[in-house]
């Protein structure tokens, strides 16, 4: 109990308070705003980051990272374009109620669900980061390498378009992550007499480039979308009869984001997907999903924000990413000298308990900044594209720069952003490309460990169950991209024959 | 990706993409090849790596682990141009994203960046970042001169100011030595 009262109290520091709402309101802004995103607002703030005190910076992006989740819902259903991926199935529904007149009470659904789904996912966060941290930390290196493989084959049921492209992203990273002096022999790999290289491929200007120069280039294409927008009125907290009809939607995204979160590499975006399908399986009013049925808003909205709390377990107990933002928020600990997994959760609990607290803390600010000013936010989709995007150049650049004060990371942004542009066009996602890198090293430093233990034999892996366990899981997380659509298919079939007799 | 469509003996289309149905989709095709091409040139790059005896390698020498990654791309990229079939059959369209040309801004906003960071050792950061925001905006169609001059000039300054005194990040001066 002490660590968490430690934790907590670091967090009700002013300094830290002001900071919390700093990333909420910053989170909220670019949720809001169609083209930017939480990964990309934490890659431009890692560098002002840096010269803060670990607590503070952390706290500041797990605190955005919750609002940008949130945020995406106000565009979702005032605009009809929802600023971030897992407002998408928002959307849906919000728009629809919101054309009918009823935006307040839409903005005022997403916005209590959102919240309920986050601190429901965190207090799991508080229970699982620590149980699953204490497993962990009977870990060796064979049982952490097919922790990390499995994690990679995640990527292949990540959302985007292709699992195969997921994972040529995934191991582009890890390729990626190779670059610069081998720990082991002290050999320079990839670094083509470019001395700046000899240290590897400093994270801050990939993450920026691929994040914010990538989307920069990609907006240049839509210069002339116009959004058409619904006044909001005043957003109200949800109805005693909307309650009644929306909590076991509620409750149930719940319990799904929080299991999808959890899984790694798994977001906000599958957990608000699968929250709106699950509300329409169970709901007695399915055909009037899509038409503004408020279980179409909350199903989704507790499910993405639930995921928040969720990913932050893997994250903080193993060390593996459980969505693109977390990832990033891993760098982020990683620049800031932690080593994420079990043993943070041992060794320094108070700065876990911290981030849960600041986390809290977002969730009940958002709540007020919904509340209260949704219509103000939803104003930041007048801000001229033309003026917005240079802004973002600008940010970009500096904060490639900030980190170590060279041109050469300005021209590593530079190269990512462009490489992000062409990788998204052609359908691979920039999320596995960035847990790849981030996951890289664990793979290689693990894998050289387990075979020095086995002695070269690599079935010696074998002998682990939770080794053998996790290799089973990533063989069927590997096919069930290629599997699943024929065993729906096989299961369809049958079902009709059953009907039929 | 135009021309003519060669077909396969069987009778179906050979070359498939932008809604044609074929074997092979053309677009990915020369998309698993750039893969292919840049796998074989980190792969040529490994042998280059300096060798170390097994001692000191402890029998995983550093070629070892990038070679694995780098075969596995390999093969994935094989499979990339067939993947199109398995993808429409679960009612995706890997095409939706790319079956408009891409348009001359982006060329153009990447051409100017690009000149910007040219610039940045000459110039300086500071000088570079107030030339972007100026250009950017006149490039993207903005012609609203009291919005672009204001913005071109304070924001920048603003970061910079950040920067510099609260951040105590030293901007690049450049050959004129321009800076907070």
């Amino acid at each position: 109990m002490e660590p968490v009262i430690e934790g907590l109290s670091l967090v009700l520091e002013f300094d830290n308070i002001v900071l919390i709402f700093g990333g909420v309101v910053i989170g909220v802004l670019v949720g809001a705003l169609p083209g930017l995103s939480s990964p990309m607002a934490i890659a431009l703030l890692l560098p002002f980051t840096l010269t803060l005190e670990p607590v503070p910076a952390i706290c500041m992006m797990a605190a955005l990272y919750c609002a940008g989740t949130f945020g995406g819902s106000i565009t979702a259903i005032l605009i009809n374009a929802p600023g971030a991926p897992p407002a998408v199935a928002t959307a849906f529904d919000g728009y629809p109620m919101a054309k009918r007149g009823e935006a307040g009470r839409a903005l005022g659904l997403a916005t209590f669900s959102s919240v309920f789904g986050g601190v429901f996912s965190l207090i799991v966060f508080l229970f699982a980061a620590p149980s699953l941290a204490k497993v962990a930390l009977s870990f060796r290196p064979p049982e952490y390498f097919a922790l990390a493989v499995f994690a990679l084959s995640m990527l292949a049921s990540i959302s985007g378009k292709s699992s195969l492209r997921n994972l040529i992203s995934g191991a582009f990273g890890v390729l990626i992550g190779t670059i610069g002096i081998h720990l082991t022999t002290g050999v320079e790999r990839f670094t083509f007499g470019v001395h700046e290289l000899t240290e590897g491929i400093n994270f801050i200007p990939v993450l920026i480039g691929l994040f914010a120069m990538g989307e920069l280039l990609n907006q240049s294409q839509a210069l002339n979308v116009a959004y058409e927008r619904i006044r909001a009125g005043v957003v109200k907290l949800p109805s005693r009869a909307d309650l009644k009809l929306v909590w076991p939607t509620i409750l149930r995204s719940s319990f799904i984001g929080t299991f999808i979160g959890i899984l790694p590499a798994e977001g906000s975006t599958v957990a608000a997907i699968m929250g709106y399908n699950e509300a329409k399986r169970w709901s007695k009013h399915k055909k009037d999903f899509g038409t503004g049925t408020p279980e179409g808003i909350a199903g989704p909205e507790a499910a993405n924000n639930a995921a928040t709390g969720g990913a932050m377990v893997p994250t903080l107990a193993l060390g593996i990413p459980g969505s693109a933002t977390t990832a990033l928020i891993l760098a982020a600990l990683i620049i800031h000298g932690f080593r994420p997994g079990p043993y943070l959760i041992r060794e320094t609990p108070e700065f876990v308990y911290a981030i849960f607290g600041a986390m809290l803390i977002a969730n009940f600010m958002f709540l007020g900044i919904g509340l209260l000013g949704a219509k103000t936010f939803s104003m930041i989709t007048l801000i001229p594209r033309a003026v917005l995007w240079p802004a973002v150049f600008v940010f970009s650049v500096v904060g490639a720069y900030a980190g170590s004060g060279a041109i050469f990371d300005v021209w590593v942004m530079f190269i990512a952003g462009v490489a992000g542009f062409i990788m998204l066009r052609h359908g691979f996602g920039l999320a596995p490309l960035v847990m790849g890198l981030i996951l890289g090293k664990l793979v290689e430093e693990s894998f050289s460990q387990s075979m020095i233990m086995y002695d070269n034999n690599f079935l010696g892996l074998f002998e682990s169950p939770i080794v053998s366990v996790l290799f089973a899981l990533t063989f069927i997380s590997l096919c069930w991209p290629f599997m699943g659509p024929v065993v729906k298919l096989a299961v369809a079939k049958l079902r009709s024959r059953d009907e039929d007799e | 990706m135009t021309g003519p469509i060669r077909t396969r003996r069987g009778g179906g289309a050979f070359w498939a993409g932008q809604g044609r149905d074929g074997l092979v989709h053309r677009t990915d095709f020369i998309v698993a090849l750039i893969v292919l091409a840049i796998c074989a040139f980190f792969y040529i790059a490994t042998t280059t790596f300096e060798e170390v005896s097994n001692m000191l390698a402890q029998n995983i020498p550093p070629e070892f682990f990038p070679r694995g990654v780098l075969t596995i791309i390999m093969v994935l990229a094989l499979v990339l141009p067939f993947e199109h079939i398995l993808l429409r059959r679960q009612g995706k369209n890997i095409d939706s994203d790319r079956s408009e040309r891409v348009k001359r801004m982006p060329y153009l906003s990447a051409g100017l960046l690009f000149l910007s960071i040219v610039a940045m050792p000459y110039v300086g950061t500071l000088l570079s970042t107030i030339g972007i925001c100026f250009a950017l905006p006149l490039l993207w169609g903005e012609r609203r001169w009291r919005l672009i001059v204001p913005f071109a000039l304070i924001f920048p300054l603003v970061v910079a100011f950040v920067f510099d005194r609260i951040l105590l990040v030293q901007y690049e001066p450049g050959l004129f030595g321009i800076a907070l």
